[in-house]
């Protein structure tokens, strides 16, 4: 069975048609990307995909492990193995980072049936995997986001994921905003995280993120339907000819 | 603004109060100072003075020493254990003091007419100086009945450089609860206040405390607001002279159809004194809240430094959140701001915490705590802190239903 199977997904935000029938499957070990121009539905795609509110499914299906997630919100989605690290993360003044981590943890480990985790084990565990992504422990007592660069917030993202251990990562546009140094040290936590068991969608405008998270299959997104797949060479395509063209081969 | 009467008898002030309340009857929104809150409903209210009851255990969820004022009638004090440098008098019977106290307060006040015209007690509490005293004061004003109105009236005279620690729990079941505490700091006096508004559900609470500050006196009061039906809670600050002091923070919390009114008045008379004011409140269902933040600073009052912030935040389409900031600044060297804002939860928050897998109730009572929390660190004695933590902690889990 596939990890993610998105079949004929057609999809709407306030009344306006965004997705056309997306069709697409991962498999566990996979690593995916999404390219496209802006307005090609990219941004939407990881919002129905997440559950986020006010992104109405017109039509098609998501399954996740065979089993269809239209009917669960957001947070059940969560709890089921999907992450989305955002494009844009937002900054929650008065919620403190750890506090914020470890309801994400434990929430995950009640629906598994497992008891939640020491407080102190907890420290000790993200501490361990911040160090890896060069989150300094200033960062970590900071509330969620609040006074971080943009790049630091994009490790955060990695961070939580990390934690997290989803079966299905979405990265949304995580090279966005990232300088050379910030990239690497992203990708790197990315590459990390890489494992068989795991799926990933890295959605991305630009090429440059996928010399550093390699994918398996590249995917062309334009008007809201996949208009052309190929192996990691079709980026390569993409940088020297840009979009233009790719939409009319649908 | 009127020039201040002089009476010279307590009798001649009740006389004046009782003719006030009678021409202006219950203000509605025809009156400026009660533009938003109306006590038009209590005409209709049969309001009888207390009767004396069992009254209630020692409140053992915070620690101190508890005056218990049953129904709005004076505790026995005689067998209250206060510490040695706290005395507390009854002066019910003796009017002279509640006349020399009342001279110091504002007139022309609905609130302080209603306490002149029909206390039903009158203590006096004195806290000697220097020593420095550990356990709290407790002030809990409990039962009542539906019938019954209380209007307690408590003076606090802190010596030069004393401290107090002071709550006032206000958890009682009349019909309207009119209690009036006046602190007065000397000298380089401190005090560490909270007042908590948690009465029953038919109440209509109208608390005034009043502070009034000599040199170099320091006040932190926090004060929260969750229950009763219509509330008013006043507070006000007098600067009596300069080098004072004053933080006076508060929470709203409202539900159903309640009415919560936070209504300050601070009076910078003299130079070099600061306020703060970081005023918050949460709404749902029908309920409606109301920041009214006076601050007047007199021409003499150089140097001061005035600060108010009030934000509401609302969970329901129906709530409603009104503020009515108003300065009044006569100096012209003074660093004075005020902002007031209304929000909703923020969408994107509350699904950044959703897609982390955190369920939507959990994620909501994230979102509100995250809310307060700044103001609720503005508290300075830390059990008082904690204290109101729980009261409000426990407010919004019940609400989000994470409970």
């Amino acid at each position: 069975m596939s990890l993610l199977e998105i079949k004929n997904l057609h999809a709407r935000i306030n009344d306006t048609d965004i997705l056309h029938g997306i069709d697409l499957t991962i498999g566990r070990g996979e690593v995916h990307a999404i390219m496209g121009p802006n307005g090609s539905g990219k941004s939407t795609l990881s919002y129905v995909l997440s559950g986020r509110d006010g992104y109405e499914v017109t039509g098609g299906d998501i399954l996740l492990d065979g089993k269809s997630v239209l009917e669960m919100e957001a947070d059940e989605r969560g709890r089921a193995g999907m992450f989305l690290a955002f494009q844009y993360p937002v900054e929650l003044p008065g919620v403190g980072g750890m506090a914020f981590l470890r309801a994400a943890v434990n929430a995950r480990l009640r629906e598994a049936g497992k008891d939640e985790v020491d407080q102190l084990e907890f420290v000790k565990m993200v501490r361990a995997e911040a160090k890896g992504l060069g989150i300094k422990d200033d960062m970590l007592k900071r509330p969620v986001n609040v006074g971080f660069s943009g790049g630091e917030k994009k490790r955060y993202e990695i961070l939580q994921m990390a934690l997290l251990k989803p079966s299905l990562a979405i990265l949304d546009e995580t090279d966005s905003g990232l300088d050379v140094d910030a990239l690497k040290i992203v990708s790197e936590g990315v590459n990390l995280l890489r494992s068989a068991e795991r799926g990933m969608l890295v959605i991305t405008h630009y090429q440059r993120l996928l010399n550093h998270i390699v994918p398996d299959q590249v995917h062309i997104l334009a008007g809201g339907r996949i208009v052309k797949s190929g192996d990691k060479t079709l980026a390569l395509e993409v940088e020297e000819n840009g979009y233009a063209g790719l939409g009319d081969a649908a | 603004m009127q020039p201040e009467r002089l009476y010279e008898t307590w009798a001649d002030r009740k006389e004046a109060a009782q003719s006030y309340l009678e021409a202006v009857n219950w203000p509605n929104g025809q009156t400026e100072a009660w533009k938003f809150t109306s006590l038009s409903h209590l005409s209709d209210v049969v309001l009888n003075p207390p009767k004396r009851s069992a009254s209630l255990a020692r409140d053992a969820r915070l620690d101190g020493e508890v005056l218990n004022f049953t129904a709005g009638l004076a505790p026995d004090l005689a067998a209250a254990s206060l510490p040695k440098c706290i005395i507390a008098t009854d002066i019910s019977a003796d009017k002279a003091i509640c006349h020399k106290a009342f001279a110091l307060l504002p007139d022309n006040h609905h609130l302080t007419a209603l306490s002149a015209s029909r206390q039903t007690a009158a203590v006096k509490i004195e806290v000697a100086g220097p020593a420095k005293i550990n356990t709290p004061l407790i002030l809990q004003f409990t039962d009542g009945k539906t019938d019954e109105a209380a209007h307690p009236f408590v003076f606090i005279d802190i010596a030069d450089g004393a401290h107090l620690h002071l709550a006032e729990l206000h958890e009682g079941a009349s019909s309207l609860s009119q209690p009036l505490i006046f602190v007065r700091l000397g000298q380089g006096a401190t005090l560490d206040h909270i007042k908590l508004q948690d009465e029953s559900d038919h109440t209509t609470h109208l608390g005034l405390t009043l502070f009034r500050l000599a040199g170099q006196a320091n006040v932190n009061s926090f004060s929260v607001s969750k229950g009763s039906q219509i509330t008013r809670m006043e507070t006000h600050c007098f600067f009596a002279a300069p080098d004072a002091q004053a933080a006076m923070s508060a929470v709203y919390l409202g539900c159903d159809s309640q009415h919560h009114d936070i209504t300050t008045v601070v009076s910078h008379e003299y130079a070099n004194c600061s306020s703060r004011q970081l005023i918050r409140g949460v709404l749902d269902d029908k309920a409606r809240g109301v920041f009214q933040g006076r601050v007047r600073v007199a021409p003499d009052a150089q140097k001061t430094d005035g600060q108010q912030m009030s934000r509401a935040l609302l969970l329901s389409r129906d709530a409603e959140a009104d503020a009515k900031p108003e300065l009044e600044i006569f100096a012209d060297d003074v660093v004075c701001s005020h902002g007031a804002t209304v929000g909703e939860l923020d969408e994107t928050l509350l699904f950044y915490l959703k897609s982390r897998g955190i369920d939507e109730a959990e994620a909501r009572t994230m979102l509100i705590d995250a809310f307060l929390v700044d103001t609720l660190e503005e508290i300075s004695y830390q059990p008082f802190a904690d204290f109101l933590r729980g009261q409000v902690s426990g407010w919004t889990a019940r609400k989000t239903g994470v409970e």
